[in-house]
């Protein structure tokens, strides 16, 4: 099944005066149960087209289908509710809201989906359990290492079960022992659940672990591997 | 939004107050501090209006009066010459419809004493009825009120020191040695009068203030001896004159009478330059002339309470009904608020004047809120995309901030509110005192306060003082927060 598919996807940006191609027609289609990467070099258009797959900006041509939603006529509360449903996200920084714990910081995209206080507190101790931090629930982000922020952060993309999960750059910010935990933990969570996984990156680890390859060039798809 | 969605939402919000400590304690209390004053100053007018409306009522105006219409057309000039008669007819109406009524001709004149002269408005009254109608009666600091058919006269305690009528409360010592001591025609009576007063340590004496009403009398009498009492008023008789319409005829009049009592009553209109004289020693050709004429008919209902303004039985409209045809058509009868136009104008201005700046402290703090959240917004850039980016749709983003900020604005109303109840109590209780003030300006500011200007409760604008307050917070955040969301997700992610 296609989770995601993107046609002649073109996107322009205004900066300062001058227009810069991000993406210059990338038509690529990823299925259920990938685990790929998007390489390349900085100002390749990787960050721009996991943005637009993700539904966080709008292309200026080209069509994308997220889950089976054409998300290019949809309104600014169309797209939250998509991304709300449908779509995980694994920042480099983490960004995990600092005021709650990491169990309230996990549970929070069940409590947007209108899911009761039981429900997903239940859900979100589960998904702590499955990246590891069982006893962690209290704590809040400051009081915990980066690789543990990042568990609690692929803990939240991952706990509404969404047929997608785009990870930005998931291990920039880590040392490359722990970056290969977290790649570990993902690629088993790809295996156990089935999640799909599409990642940016320009590391070369991600790169390994990832059993699907584009690389883009100057906004346009240069290579494409599967392993 | 479902129910968990808010409260979720709602706690974020809470949890984010702790995040800038400082500006939220600092923005809160910028918020108590308003809404405590807020409360304060309304509180403190509330109460100057009601004690001053009480005292218009009790010891002015009575409920309503009557006068000729001519007359109220002028009536700031006092004009006598469109009195009336009949007032015996209408008082006899209104006592069996169960209504005081007391007669009196308003003149002005110049009243001379041995000491000085001073410009005067002169009731003539019907002391009996006077007493029964007013409450002024009782607040005869020394002295007594003036008896029917003699000529005697009460004034206003700060028109007696002006004239040095009376019994001075505190004399300087050669006022003392002359005047007072002067008085005794004895050693025995020297004693009592020195016994009197006690000395202070500026050089001037003090009426003792364990002194009693016979010592008071007994001293009255030795200084009205010595003519000190004795006053002539110095007035000018306007009449129509009857075989030359619209021709007003003066006539000069000099009245020589004694003072018998000075008032110092809660409201400063008795205590000014006024003074309360018996009509029916005025009737004749040595008097005013007045061959039964009266100026006006104070009314107040017989069953009126002190501590209510006149309502129900006591409106006009009411009292108009019970006098049925009575009233001449020459005649209106006016509400007490029509002849209190001063009071109003200065209440009127006063609450403008405080209520703008309480206002304009509101908006100070309002801009200090809406800069806190500006900030707290701005710092907040990257997590408000996360949370778009997780599905928060542009409301929910909204909500959070609005909650947050109305959060600020609940506590510091809070707090206000509790702050403003505490300095509210003693200002009920004591007041403050503004005797002095009140002396300064003989009397004529406006509000019929003498001395302590005590505040009142006022708990519908205690509540909602906190209410506008939490609102205007939680819509301070609107402006920034809609100015965060123009940003797109994608930038948002990116701010740093």
């Amino acid at each position: 099944m296609t989770v995601v598919e993107t046609k002649n996807l073109v996107k322009d940006y205004a900066l300062n005066g001058l227009t810069v191609h991000a993406l210059q027609g990338v038509s690529l289609s990823f299925e259920a149960g990938e685990f790929a990467a998007v390489a390349g070099p900085s100002g390749s258009g990787k960050s721009t087209f996991l943005h637009l797959v993700g539904c966080l900006d709008a292309p200026t041509s080209g069509t994308i289908t997220v889950a089976g939603n054409d998300v290019a006529s949809r309104t600014r509360k169309e797209l939250a509710l998509l991304r709300r449903r449908s779509i995980g996200f694994i920042f480099q920084a983490y960004n995990l809201i600092p005021v709650l714990s990491a169990l309230e910081n996990v549970s929070l995209p069940l409590t947007l989906l209108g899911a009761d206080k039981k429900e997903a507190r239940e859900s979100g101790l589960r998904a702590l359990e499955e990246v590891g931090l069982g006893g962690y629930g209290n704590r809040r982000p400051k009081e915990m290492s980066g690789g543990q922020q990042q568990r609690v952060a692929i803990a939240r993309a991952l706990v509404k079960k969404p047929a997608l999960i785009l990870a930005d750059e998931p291990t920039a910010n880590l040392d490359s022992k722990t970056g290969m935990e977290i790649l570990e933990l993902m690629l088993a969570l790809n295996k156990n659940v089935g999640t799909t996984f599409i990642f940016s990156t320009h590391d070369k680890m991600v790169m390994d672990y990832a059993r699907r390859l584009v690389m883009l060039r100057d906004g346009m798809v240069a290579e494409e591997m599967r392993k | 939004m479902k129910d968990s969605t808010v409260r979720d939402i709602a706690l974020m919000a809470l949890r984010n107050l702790g995040r800038h400590r400082v500006k939220t304690i600092i923005t809160t209390t910028a918020v108590a501090i308003s809404v405590a004053l807020y409360i304060f100053i309304d509180g403190w007018l509330l109460g100057m209006n009601l004690e001053s409306r009480r005292n218009i009522v009790s010891y002015e105006t009575g409920a309503a009066k009557i006068q000729t219409n001519a007359y109220f057309a002028k009536k700031d000039e006092l004009p006598m010459y469109e009195s009336f008669t009949g007032a015996e007819e209408l008082s006899a109406k209104l006592t069996a419809a169960g209504y005081d009524s007391a007669p009196r001709f308003v003149f002005s004149g110049t009243l001379y004493s041995r000491e000085g002269t001073a410009p005067m408005v002169f009731n003539a009254v019907d002391p009996v009825k006077e007493a029964k109608l007013l409450r002024y009666v009782p607040y005869i600091e020394a002295g007594r009120f003036p008896e029917p058919g003699k000529r005697e006269i009460a004034v206003g305690t700060l028109s007696a020191a002006k004239l040095r009528i009376g019994i001075p409360e505190r004399p300087e010592k050669a006022e003392f040695d002359s005047e007072i001591l002067g008085a005794a025609t004895n050693e025995e009576e020297a004693a009592f009068v020195r016994s009197f007063y006690t000395e202070n340590t500026d050089g001037t004496l003090s009426v003792k203030k364990d002194g009693n009403a016979a010592d008071r009398d007994r001293l009255w009498k030795l200084l009205a001896a010595t003519g000190r009492m004795t006053v002539r008023i110095s007035t000018v008789i306007d009449m129509k004159d009857a075989d030359k319409p619209g021709a007003i005829r003066h006539v000069n009049q000099l009245i020589d009478a004694t003072v018998v009592g000075v008032i110092n009553s809660p409201n400063p209109k008795t205590n000014a330059n006024v003074a309360y004289l018996p009509i029916d020693a005025l009737q004749d050709e040595s008097g005013m002339m007045l061959g039964g004429k009266v100026t006006e008919i104070l009314i107040r209902a017989s069953d009126a309470k002190d501590s209510v303004l006149p309502q129900g039985k006591e409106t006009p409209e009411r009292i108009l009904t019970a006098l049925g045809s009575a009233l001449p058509t020459e005649l209106a009868l006016r509400g007490w608020k029509d002849y209190t136009g001063d009071y109003f104008a200065a209440s009127a201005q006063d609450n403008v004047t405080s209520r703008i700046m309480i206002i304009m402290l509101f908006i100070l703090s309002f801009i200090g809120i809406a800069n806190t959240m500006l900030m707290a917004i701005l710092e907040r850039t990257k997590e408000t995309g996360m949370l778009r980016a997780l599905g928060m749709t542009d409301s929910q983003v909204l909500l959070a901030y609005v909650i947050e900020a109305g959060c600020i604005g609940a506590i510091g109303s809070i707090i206000g509110i509790l702050i403003g109840c505490l300095i509210n109590i003693p200002m009920v209780v004591y007041g403050i005192d503004y005797s002095a003030m009140s002396k300064e300006m003989s009397g004529d500011y406006g509000y019929r306060i003498v001395a302590y200007f005590r505040s009142a409760w006022n708990p519908l604008v205690i509540i909602l003082s906190g209410v506008v307050a939490t609102i205007l917070s939680a819509a301070s955040a609107i402006p920034p927060t809609l100015r965060a969301l123009k940003m797109p997700v994608t930038d948002s992610l990116r701010f740093e």
